[in-house]
């Protein structure tokens, strides 16, 4: 039951980081495609999607295993 | 308090590639109380240290569930009798009426017991359901369990070992896999048909028209994408959440990708994803049928590089025949105890070890210990469990029964060897854990160059997939992007990486069992490989270990009655001397078939020999000095005497009716194939060297028989080691061969320490490989498997990483721009299959490897020539 709870605990804070850090990605592949060229508005959303999605596949891992971590030794 | 930790080896399911074994050692290591966490793909167990008293199994099940693995389990009911109250118990109830306290007794009897995860007795039933985790606890070990605490308990149906569990459980994923590859490939194939309609040419008339309608194809991959392909989601998501990344990772995004474009692009075609050119639901389909492929064969072949085990476990024999109270009766083989009188008739299994107290048969030990021809065994000899009794019916005594036998050590020495880590693995399964990360890294990078930069300056209409006539056409900037980005997380799935090296390690271990020869772990294996010397123990190793007879040199200036007369008078006269020499002479005499009468006197001298009377005769038999006390001159046999010491044998002089009758030379003799065995040694180029605290003389004449490199003599027990330090300082891979107690140290300094089975359980513990038999050319089989192995391991990475080194370039449009083609994904996913399933079939022609010891043995037994003798004891000896 403990074990749950810590669990949970740890995917609430990883959360509130790797979130952020996603959709600053694809608001960043966002801001890019406007400034770059003329792309179509679908074009920029799906890749903004594609770019947040990859990015967030990328950092929850990372992000969930580092805050366990800190959690064991704090 | 401090509780003792516990070992367990765990069953894991669900795990296809290297980063699934980091996910589940992650996994586990969290756990509070958990040690030692080793988990092998090829065996699918994970070996481990835990405190009972921190965690329990069930906790150790839920972590391997929450990174979207699982631990098997099963149930078994058992009877369980004498459920009623027993005297003392007695509050209301009358004796022999139900009792509810015998509930809990039985249920925590069973649940202490590791390996079991749940009980529930049932007492009207007098029932116990157990559910438990098959490999770790045995039903025989619930009986006790329930037998200890008062009651007694029957397995109700016919019961299966973990080795059916192992097995059953592989089948049903192969079954699993089967029934999701017969969906994703069926429905797959007609997705394409749909597809490619407009391209059937003359076909295209056996073809409904609706078949090529997006929102048809669109409605025959959905359940692909959503049953078969279901749990790459599931699995990925499971392992996300906690914060592991695995194969079926790529695959979700791959096939989700896929999917999700080819849904808005025939839901939505104006969206701007590149519209009805663009739906990619024959790549959802395929990619998810091949993959499925992938797993398929991976699960069918994966079983068979654990042959070996699977082999020695169908050993161990099921049923015993024991004597009790005089009577015959069957009991099941794992219940028999030590001291046990269990007969064994013809054709029939020795169910425990033991030594024989009556009757005679040949016993075949080929399946322990390789060799081909049975062995005699009489009275007083010792036999292994799991064995086969040719000829003859025997009694014998149980010795070691259950987990002690040599059958069950060796099985879990192979075990223990398969579930380890190579060096080499190590570093595989770290590239293989992180690459799927940086795989994703690479997807984003991909897509973000095609996006901005690649499309506008490469994109050709008529550019197409390979080995499809399907054109791209109008397709966007963002599908194209896209296309290319899940094609390379579809092909660079590090699958072939992972099962690489613990698939050979599996084979090889299991290979060198087959031959006697058992590696304690991967290392083991791989500096086996690498070993350029080999140090010997001499005595007990390359010798016999005890005296025997070489020469016997007749006095031609003395006459005797007949031949072999001065060794057959020296024998009696030794007959009954305690003496180590007199007993070599006796046992050379009747090698030679000597008759041996009683000596009519017989006096010891000490330090100096002995005299006996023997048929009429007075015979002296010892040293110089016997001889020149009694005035018996040896002068024209002493060139002869000092070349016999030259060779560092010990001379005895036997003098007849007080004249020189002869000389006898007694010496610590060479095992029979100690010389083949260095020599084909030395034909694998690996320098040789004996070890011995013989003096420098008799060293070297042993090394000179068995044409040895080096001789390190004079050495001191404790010194051994030190001496092997000295040869490993100089760069050489070093390995040590000994049986004895004072080889204990340097077979642990050794690289690799090789114990002979035969000899004591300290030098056994200490070595990193076991020879089974007493035959020391197993080291030079132990060398050509460990070489043949790490030739595979190395075999298989060099595909795995040219796969994925070639692959990936490719997927990622690299050579887009020169040749106005792409790989589909799913080519990608066919590919990845091939690749893992091509590293597999590999690593099964391990299975017809022979070492060349035994090749030559088999023609030479075409021949009728003999073969070596056998090793009393197997392992754990006396």
């Amino acid at each position: 039951m403990e074990h749950e709870l810590v669990e949970k605990e740890v995917a609430r804070k990883s959360a509130l980081i790797y979130l952020p850090v996603s959709i600053s990605a694809a608001l960043l592949f966002l801001l890019a495609a406007s400034l770059a060229g003329d792309y179509p508005l679908v074009a920029k959303i799906g890749g903004a999607v594609w770019v947040g999605l990859l990015s967030l596949i990328v950092s929850m891992p990372i992000v969930t295993a580092r805050v366990k971590k800190q959690g064991r030794q704090g | 308090m401090t509780s003792i930790a516990k070992s367990l080896s765990l069953p894991v399911q669900g795990m296809t590639c290297a980063s699934c074994v980091s996910h589940v050692e992650g996994a586990l290591k969290e756990l509070p109380g958990v040690s030692n966490v080793v988990v092998n793909l090829g065996t699918n167990k994970a070996s481990l240290s835990y405190d009972p008293a921190r965690v329990t199994l069930a906790d150790m099940a839920r972590a391997i569930d929450d990174v979207g693995y699982s631990v098997p389990t099963a149930e078994l009911t058992l009877d369980v009798r004498g459920m009623t109250l027993r005297h003392g118990e007695r509050k209301s109830n009358r004796q022999g009426e139900p009792c509810a306290s015998c509930v809990s007794h039985v249920e925590d009897a069973l649940k202490e017991l590791d390996g079991v995860t749940g009980a529930v007795v049932n007492l009207g039933l007098n029932t116990a359901r157990v559910t438990y985790v098959p490999g770790v606890v045995s039903v025989s070990a619930m009986k006790r369990a329930v037998r200890e605490v008062g009651y007694e308990a029957q397995e109700r149906s016919e019961g299966t070992d973990a080795l059916d569990r192992e097995r059953q459980a592989r089948e049903e994923e192969i079954k699993r896999q089967g029934r999701n590859l017969l969906i994703a490939g069926v429905v797959g194939l007609i997705v394409m048909v749909g597809t490619f309609y407009d391209m059937l040419g003359p076909f295209q008339a056996f073809v409904p028209e609706w078949l090529s309608y997006k929102w048809v194809i669109g409605l025959l991959t959905t359940p692909i994408v959503f049953g078969p392909g279901r749990q790459f989601f599931t699995n990925s998501w499971k392992g996300l959440r906690h914060g592991v990344t695995d194969m079926n990772l790529l695959y979700a995004t791959g096939i989700g990708a896929a999917y999700g474009i080819a849904v808005i692009n025939t839901l939505f075609p104006n969206a701007g994803f590149g519209g009805e050119g663009a739906t990619f639901f024959e790549s959802a389909a395929l990619l998810t049928a091949f993959i499925i492929l992938g797993r398929w064969l991976e699960a069918l072949t994966r079983g068979r590089t654990s042959e070996a085990i699977r082999k020695l476990m169908k050993l161990q024999p099921k049923i015993a025949r024991v004597i009790r109270g005089g009577r015959e009766e069957e009991i099941p083989a794992d219940e028999v105890e030590i001291d046990d009188l269990i007969l064994v008739r013809p054709g029939e299994s020795i169910p425990v070890d033991g030594a024989v107290t009556d009757g005679y048969s040949a016993v075949d030990e080929s399946m322990l210990t390789g060799e081909s021809l049975p062995v005699e065994k009489k009275t007083g000899d010792n036999v292994i469990g799991g064995t086969l009794n040719k000829t003859g019916a025997f009694k014998f005594t149980a010795t070691r029964v259950g987990k002690d036998t040599a059958l069950a050590q060796i099985i879990k020495l192979v075990e223990d060897a398969q579930a380890s880590k190579a060096p080499i693995q190590k570093l595989a399964d770290w590239v293989a854990g992180h690459f799927i990360l940086g795989v994703h890294v690479l997807a984003v990078v991909v897509f973000l160059f095609w996006f901005f930069f690649g499309y506008q300056m490469f994109f050709d209409p008529n550019s197409a997939f390979i080995l499809s006539p399907y054109k791209l056409g109008d397709i966007g900037v963002f599908g194209f992007s896209l296309l290319l980005s899940v094609t390379v997380l579809v092909i660079s799935c590090p699958c072939a990486v992972g099962l690489a090296t613990p698939s050979a390690m599996m084979a090889g271990t299991g290979k060198a069992a087959e031959h006697g020869v058992l590696f304690k772990g991967a290392e083991a294996i791989e500096n086996a490989s690498k070993l350029r010397t080999i140090v010997f123990d001499k005595t007990g190793t390359l010798t016999k270990g005890e005296p025997s007879v070489t020469d016997v040199i007749e006095n031609p200036n003395f006459q005797l009655p007949n031949p072999n007369e001065v060794l057959r008078l020296a024998a009696i006269a030794e007959k009954n001397s305690e003496h180590p020499l007199g007993e070599a002479i006796v046992r050379g005499a009747e090698a030679h078939s000597l008759s041996l009468a009683e000596p009519d006197s017989f006096n010891s001298i000490p330090g100096h020999g002995v005299e006996a009377q023997a048929e009429g005769h007075a015979v002296l038999l010892g040293n110089r000095k016997l001889m020149r006390e009694n005035k018996v001159d040896f002068s024209g046999l002493m060139l002869e005497a000092e070349r016999l010491e030259g060779e560092g044998k010990t001379v005895m002089f036997v003098a007849v009716d007080g004249q020189p009758a002869g000389l006898i030379a007694v010496a610590d003799t060479l095992k029979e194939h100690s010389a083949e065995a260095v020599k084909r040694l030395h034909k694998l180029g690996i320098e040789t060297a004996m070890i011995t605290g013989d003096n420098r003389r008799t060293a070297q004449a042993i090394a000179r028989q068995v044409g040895l490199d080096r001789v390190l003599a004079e050495v001191l027990p404790q010194d051994k080691a030190e001496e092997v330090k000295k040869l490993q300082s100089s760069g050489k891979k070093v390995a040590m061969v000994g049986d004895g107690v004072n080889d204990a140290p340097a077979l642990a300094q050794a690289d690799v320490g090789m114990a002979i089975g035969s000899g004591t359980d300290v030098a056994k513990e200490t070595g990193d490989v076991i020879l089974i038999k007493d035959d020391i050319r197993d080291v030079v089989v132990a060398l050509e498997v460990a070489k043949a192995t790490m030739r595979k391991v190395k075999e298989n990475l060099f595909w795995a990483f040219v796969y994925n080194t070639l692959g990936i370039p490719l997927g990622a449009g690299l050579f887009y721009p020169f040749v106005s083609l792409i790989i589909s994904p799913e080519l990608a996913g066919l590919f990845m299959a091939i690749s893992s399933v091509s590293v597999t079939l590999n690593t099964l022609l391990l299975k017809g490897f022979k070492p060349s010891m035994r090749r030559d043995d088999t023609s030479r037994l075409g021949t009728g020539e003999s073969v070596s003798r056998l090793a009393p004891v197997v392992a754990g000896g006396d």
